[in-house]
């Protein structure tokens, strides 16, 4: 891409001053936290009434767990100081020049990791560790889950606690590769690919950020009391009887979503309105369009989602019936709720990996995108189409029959917009100069994972087809097709990729190919071991299992185990090159986006000057590599 | 590169150590552990001629003060459980005379199915020395289930209603002086493993009271084994 100079940076800023904002930290915050939720508790279970001898379910002690998480949230949230701004503002005091870089980070060094920093660098870190985090706590559970299955009888985890793994792997995964490529790469990355100083609402950035970690704590809480019986899905009416650590579920999908909506009004604002003097939509990085088409998809999603967590909180605590059947609700509002969130959220998830990917190869290929619009026509018709499809997974729930054939056939259609990203993909790397690295490698492996999440996605969009599959491990084998096999693989590539520009390292490379074989081996032996065993009737989120399925099983124990290890390299490889890795040059890749034109380790407000843009991003040639 | 090869080792071997520690962690949070035998008490003459005679005795409290959850009644005090064990082992291919005294009230069953005697001798149990084949279905307050499991060994499955304690003899505090006590006689196959639970909902608050009582082992629900002879 090419680049000219035309204006000054900002002047150098002197030394805050000492206020409140500078005593906040995430410790501040963790106790501001637990002190909040204790006290709430104490005087709800001192003030709350008792309830009827007709009460049906455990309403107050629902109301208990509510209010003290809700005391926990809000505390939390003082205690990190995200309502300074605001309070400051409301107060006609506006944050001070010298407050904002405060805010900003500067000068803090490592401090500011731990707390509510609005530069848009510190905040893709944040995210970054955040992720890391969620991904090893949802891969221990995925492992229990694989132990337990690794006996036709199961029995080695209780029943009841085996239930309460599989809701909240299940949850916690889906969280984590929502977040996977948006947040640290669309935080950290995004806003110099398309020449800004920041994001267009910083203080929004961090807020998102916070809010997850916020969240955290009412899922590890609803563990310890009675957990997510009801799967990630948490029907209703079977979510509203569940035992009281189903709060912890609700608590976490309402924080999430309000960070979901905060993140995707704050990037799209920023692409829209901050984009570099020439980048003009047709010069716009792919990878800018697959995080805008993710967060505008998120952002009439997850209001809906919060929206059936408040009524499912209503019907528990207060005894509405908005699900309850019997008393003029209907499990059916439910399921479309929380569907009209869950498809979109599959290519929320999926789009900005995919293009991560296609942002890559050109680099690795040295050839330009292939038919740039059609890209950018695949992203908008997986974004368009995938709001109209949710109901396929309500074929045999009973809701509208009329309206199963209308929505399998938004569903196949999906896979026209699909096909012109494989399409993409494929055109740019034919005829390449291949530089096999690890994301290089990322991208067939995406097609490989894609093409059988893809293909086998068709057979369950197909009614007569699903009215056998669903409900089975077949199910289970194809979501991870393509939200493992193409989401995390994606996501993967993108932190080898963008590694050296957000830790001025080298990403080990001898590591991450280790990690790449151990993982994609042990992926394909566990998932389609799984596939077997869906196809041949095991159904899933059930703790044993006849021993006809044994086989399937172990061989899919096996896998997991090698993927486990796998991570674990990763995992490894990451924290050694972060703190030991090889000095990464300001382009290593020899990439032509703007986020390698800024200098290691990048100054603050990242350019000096900003750039203006003149050609597009995938002028490559093939004579140098 | 052999240091980076040790530590990705030991990352693998550390990550796999905390994985198991979790994993036995919550293993080791299953409920009761103890398990009652059942006591030889000479042979009995059935339809399938002369077996080994033995007795299994056991109750149903409305709390779970008692026994092996000691006087606090454990982790839940106000759940109602069987005792004092919920893991039973009974000898193979025997008749196993279960003697079951109910302490408790109850309501109604969802499902009238569990209110007959099902896989007994003759379908039938004594009630306080009665004989009965069915408990009407808003008597009932608990029943003792086995099922069977589809795994390839012998199929297993009895259904007993205990009836309810009327409310009217329920005390305020301890247990009542005139609970019901209801015999019956099962004949076991072949060596097995059993999972045994009570068809009443009495799981209070939570899904359609079959959760917490009703869906953690050790109170209304646990093993029935039956073991080689």
């Amino acid at each position: 891409m090419t680049t000219t100079l035309n204006r000054p940076s900002a002047s150098a800023h002197s030394a805050p001053k000492r206020a409140l904002i500078e005593r906040l930290n995430i410790f501040t915050a963790l106790a501001l936290g637990v002190i909040s939720a204790v006290v709430v508790w104490r005087l709800a279970l001192q003030f709350l009434p008792q309830d009827s001898e007709e009460a049906i379910f455990f309403n107050r002690e629902d109301k208990i767990t509510l209010l003290s998480m809700i005391a926990w949230f809000i505390g939390f949230m003082v205690g990190i100081g995200a309502l300074i701004g605001p309070f400051r503002w409301v107060m006609g005091k506006d944050l001070s020049h010298d407050e904002n870089m405060f805010y900003a980070g500067k000068d803090l060094g490592v401090k500011r990791y731990f707390r509510y920093t609005t530069d848009h660098k510190v905040v893709g870190i944040q995210y970054l560790v955040v992720t890391v985090v969620i991904f090893f706590i949802g891969g221990v559970l995925a492992m229990l889950i694989r132990t337990n299955l690794g006996n036709p009888e199961g029995g080695w985890i209780h029943p009841q606690a085996y239930n309460a793994i599989v809701g909240t792997h299940g949850i916690v995964m889906i969280v984590a590769t929502i977040i996977m490529v948006t947040g640290p790469f669309g935080n950290f990355i995004m806003p110099i690919m398309i020449g800004a100083r920041d994001m267009a609402f910083p203080r929004l950035n961090a807020l998102s950020l916070w809010l997850i970690v916020a969240a955290a704590a009412p899922i590890l809480w609803g563990l310890a009391i009675g957990g997510i019986s009801t799967g990630w899905t948490a029907y209703n009416p079977l979510a509203s009887q569940a035992p009281l650590g189903q709060n912890g579920y609700i608590m976490f999908i309402c924080i999430f979503a309000i960070s979901t909506m905060v993140a995707g009004a704050n990037i799209t604002t920023t692409v829209i309105r901050m984009r570099a003097k020439g980048m003009t939509w047709n010069r716009t990085p792919i990878f800018i369009y697959g995080v805008v088409a993710s967060v505008a998809l998120a952002l009439p999603a997850f209001p809906v989602f919060f929206l059936s967590q408040i009524m499912s909180a209503m019907d528990r605590a207060i005894g509405t019936s908005f699900y309850d059947a019997q008393h003029g609700g209907s499990g059916w509002l439910y399921e479309n709720l929380f569907w009209l969130m869950g498809h979109p959220e599959v290519y929320v998830i999926l789009i900005p990996a995919v293009a991560a990917l296609m942002e890559m190869a050109p680099v690795f290929t040295r050839n330009p995108l292939f038919s740039f619009n059609l890209a950018v026509i695949g992203i908008a018709g997986i974004s368009g189409l995938s709001a109209l499809v949710w109901a396929h997974h309500m074929y045999m729930s009973g809701w509208a029959p009329l309206l199963n054939i209308p929505f399998m056939l938004t569903t196949e259609l999906i896979s026209i917009p699909t096909g012109m990203l494989f399409l993409v993909l494929i055109g740019t790397l034919w005829r390449g100069r291949l530089w096999v690295t690890m994301p290089m490698a990322s991208v067939f492996a995406l097609l490989w994972n894609f093409m059988i999440g893809g293909v086998t996605g068709i057979y369950l969009s197909d009614i007569p087809a699903d009215a056998f599959l669903h409900g089975s491990m077949y199910v289970t084998a194809h979501f991870h097709y393509t939200l493992m096999g193409a989401g995390l693989t994606g996501a993967i590539a993108a932190l080898v990729f963008w590694f050296p520009k957000m830790t001025g390292r080298i990403f080990d490379a001898k590591l991450s190919w280790i990690s790449f074989w151990m993982v994609q081996i042990g992926f394909q032996i566990a998932f389609i071991g799984m596939f077997l065993v869906g196809l041949a009737g095991q159904p899933r989120r059930v703790e044993g299992y006849a021993e006809t399925f044994n086989t399937g099983n172990m061989v899919t124990t096996g896998g997991a185990y090698l993927i486990m290890a796998g991570m674990l390299v990763l995992l490894y490889a990451l924290i050694h090159s972060w703190m030991n890795g090889e000095k990464a040059s300001m382009n290593p890749w020899h990439s032509k986006t703007l986020e390698w034109t800024v200098a290691n380790p990048i100054p603050l407000e990242n350019f000096d000057v900003l750039p203006t843009v003149t050609t597009d991003a995938y002028g490559y040639g093939k004579e140098i590599r | 590169m052999f240091k980076r090869l040790v530590g990705a080792i030991a990352t693998i071997a550390a990550g796999s150590l905390f994985i198991a520690g979790v994993g036995i962690y919550v293993a080791s949070a299953k409920n009761d552990d103890r398990v009652l035998k059942a006591r030889a008490d000479g042979t009995m003459v059935t339809s399938k001629g002369t077996l080994p005679h033995f007795t299994l005795e056991m109750q149903v409290y409305p709390d779970s003060m008692f026994g092996g959850k000691g006087p606090d009644g454990g982790a839940h005090p106000d759940w109602v459980a069987y005792g004092d064990a919920t893991n039973f082992e009974v000898p193979a291919n025997s008749a196993i005379t279960i003697t079951v005294t109910n302490y408790d009230g109850g309501e109604s069953l969802n499902n009238d199915f569990f209110g007959k005697i099902r896989g007994t001798i003759d379908g039938t149990a004594t009630l306080n020395g009665k004989t009965i084949t069915s408990v009407p279905a808003d008597a009932v307050g608990h029943t003792f289930t086995v099922h069977g499991m589809a795994n390839g060994q012998d199929e297993l499955f009895f259904s007993v209603p205990m009836r309810a304690v009327p409310e009217e003899a329920m005390p305020d505090e301890g247990y009542t002086k005139t609970p019901n006590v209801t015999v019956f006689t099962v004949i076991t196959g072949d060596a097995g493993e059993y999972i045994w639970n009570c068809e009443y909902p009495c799981g209070d608050g939570t899904i359609a009271k079959f959760g917490h009582a009703m869906s953690t082992m050790g109170y209304m629900s646990g093993h029935f084994n039956v073991v080689k002879a």
